[in-house]
């Protein structure tokens, strides 16, 4: 299918060739310790964003991969221009600046071993590194990049069966054009692939993958059997249970509609960057803020994210188009709620010309244009635990 | 599941293996829902309430009988459910995630 013609948009190159549709100063905390330290020299620096892996010592396994997977993804998402990067003691702090630096990007490290653990000595001379980093980037400009520079990170929250028959369905076919013209996107979510994987798997490049998607929901059914959880009244929650879905099959039906009917090329680990084009599948939690955090890390410059009853949360990194097709929802959350698309639900527009309108939007954000959760700055980074630290 | 042709109607069915329709606005019992399945366009007297969102069985529904929406099994009866009757939680359970 054919959405508009060939679309360009103003995002900004970066050394590595990766595109950014925002170009913000990251100021990045490695470490609980210095997270308050990281909020407050944020604070000082308009249009600097802040984020702060609240752990440190004593994570372990997956957990320790994990975390330094999406630190490093955070800094090198093309979003950011430059990174202020704050810990606790050096050879951490250097070993993650070096891999961050490999992007090309400025980024200054400063621990709190070299400011004598004071916190305001470390304010006092990350506000002064930072603000040289924001006078730095503020000289970059925007130029025309391809649609293909879009990496689409594609999420749903406090759904109703407005998402599924209509929202989803919608981000399914923004996925579908921008992996066409060889473009990314990613999907979580894997608790919501249950009762829909064997449509998910035959859709998988090849047998490996096709497995993979399999094993990553048999693992998530098995481990809330474990836990003795009855989904219903989890998954779907509450709010998805006063919106009309009844049961996690339902659910997942509506939520794989984002994915669209691409070839799925990988089964990506939580925050793991795609090697190559195309749609990707990330074995990760449902849960909204650790689910796109982990897109984030991946590399996901723009979030489209879809919610039936309304859901105020969204991305600090990367900008997310709130998406809904709920009459009630529309008519209280206008300031929330960046895409209307109520008249597919009632028939008045087709599913094709709504995307042809959400297309030009997205084109507009990827632009400069602000979601409303940019202008409420409502951004928030939350990395995903998977067991206990030591 | 995007035609048009849903204007006007009161739910959708979204695959005609399904036993269950979504409402498209609130339908209160006693009130006749139009919906569309092929080419007809079907009539049904409501026997409960059906908020916007919810589901109703658009045929007769034996307790144990799985229930369909997209084609899909997304669940089983846990009672009768008549035709035009609200299907949600209280009728309907998950086959999945089930330590019994």
């Amino acid at each position: 299918m054919a959405i508009g013609q060939l679309k360009n948009f103003q995002g900004y190159l970066r050394p590595d060739g990766q595109v950014g549709i925002r170009n913000a100063l990251l100021v990045l905390s490695a470490t609980g310790l210095t997270g308050p330290t990281g909020r407050r020299i944020a604070a000082a620096l308009p249009g600097a964003v802040s984020a702060s892996m609240p752990y440190d010592g004593g994570l372990l396994g997956e957990d320790r991969e994990a975390q330094i997977r999406t630190l490093i993804g955070l800094c090198i998402n093309p979003n950011i221009g430059a990174v202020l990067l704050i810990g606790g003691n050096p050879p951490k702090v250097e070993h993650l600046a070096e891999q961050i630096s490999k992007s090309g990007k400025p980024l200054v490290a400063i621990t709190l071993d070299e400011c004598e653990h004071d916190a305001l000595t470390l304010t006092d001379r990350g506000l002064r590194a930072g603000a040289q980093l924001a006078m730095e980037i503020s000289r970059y400009r925007r130029q025309p990049c391809p649609l293909s520079s879009l990496f689409l990170g594609l999420e749903c929250g406090r759904s109703d069966p407005s998402s599924g028959l209509v929202s989803n369905p919608l981000l399914g076919l923004m996925a579908d054009r921008v992996v066409a013209d060889g473009g990314r996107a990613v999907f979580g979510e894997t608790t919501e692939w249950l009762g829909a994987e064997h449509l998910l798997a035959k859709r998988g490049v090849d047998d490996a993958v096709q497995k993979a998607i399999l094993d990553a929901v048999l693992d998530h059914e098995r481990r809330a059997i474990a836990a003795g959880l009855d989904l219903t009244g989890e998954n779907p929650g509450p709010t998805n249970i006063a919106g009309g879905l009844s049961t996690i099959e339902e659910k997942s039906m509506g939520n794989i509609a984002k994915s669209g009917s691409q070839p799925i090329q990988s089964v990506l680990a939580y925050a793991q960057v795609p090697e190559h084009a195309g749609l990707h599948a990330m074995k990760a939690a449902t849960y909204a803020p650790e689910s796109i955090t982990g897109f984030s890390a991946s590399g996901a410059n723009l979030i489209l994210f879809t919610t039936g009853q309304g859901n105020s949360f969204v991305n600090a990194i990367s900008p997310t188009i709130k998406v809904s097709a709920n009459p009630d929802t529309l008519k209280r959350l206008h300031q929330q709620i960046d895409f209307n698309c109520h008249d597919v639900f009632t028939g008045d527009e087709s599913l094709e010309q709504a995307a042809v309108r959400f297309l030009d939007l997205i084109l507009d954000v990827a632009s400069g244009s602000k979601t409303w959760g940019e202008v409420l700055g409502e951004g928030e980074e939350v990395v995903s635990r998977f067991g206990a630290s030591l | 599941m995007n035609d048009p042709s849903r204007k006007g109607l009161d739910a959708v069915v979204l695959n005609p293996l399904d036993e269950l329709a979504t409402a498209l606005r609130h339908l209160k019992a006693g009130e006749v829902a139009r919906y569309r399945l092929g080419d007809q366009v079907c009539e049904l007297a409501m026997t409960t309430d059906v908020a916007l969102c919810h589901k109703f069985a658009v045929r007769p529904i034996t307790s144990g009988e799985p229930v369909r929406k997209y084609g899909e099994v997304i669940g089983a009866a846990t009672s009768d459910i008549a035709a035009g009757a609200h299907a949600h939680v209280h009728n309907i359970k998950s086959l999945r995630a089930r330590a019994d």
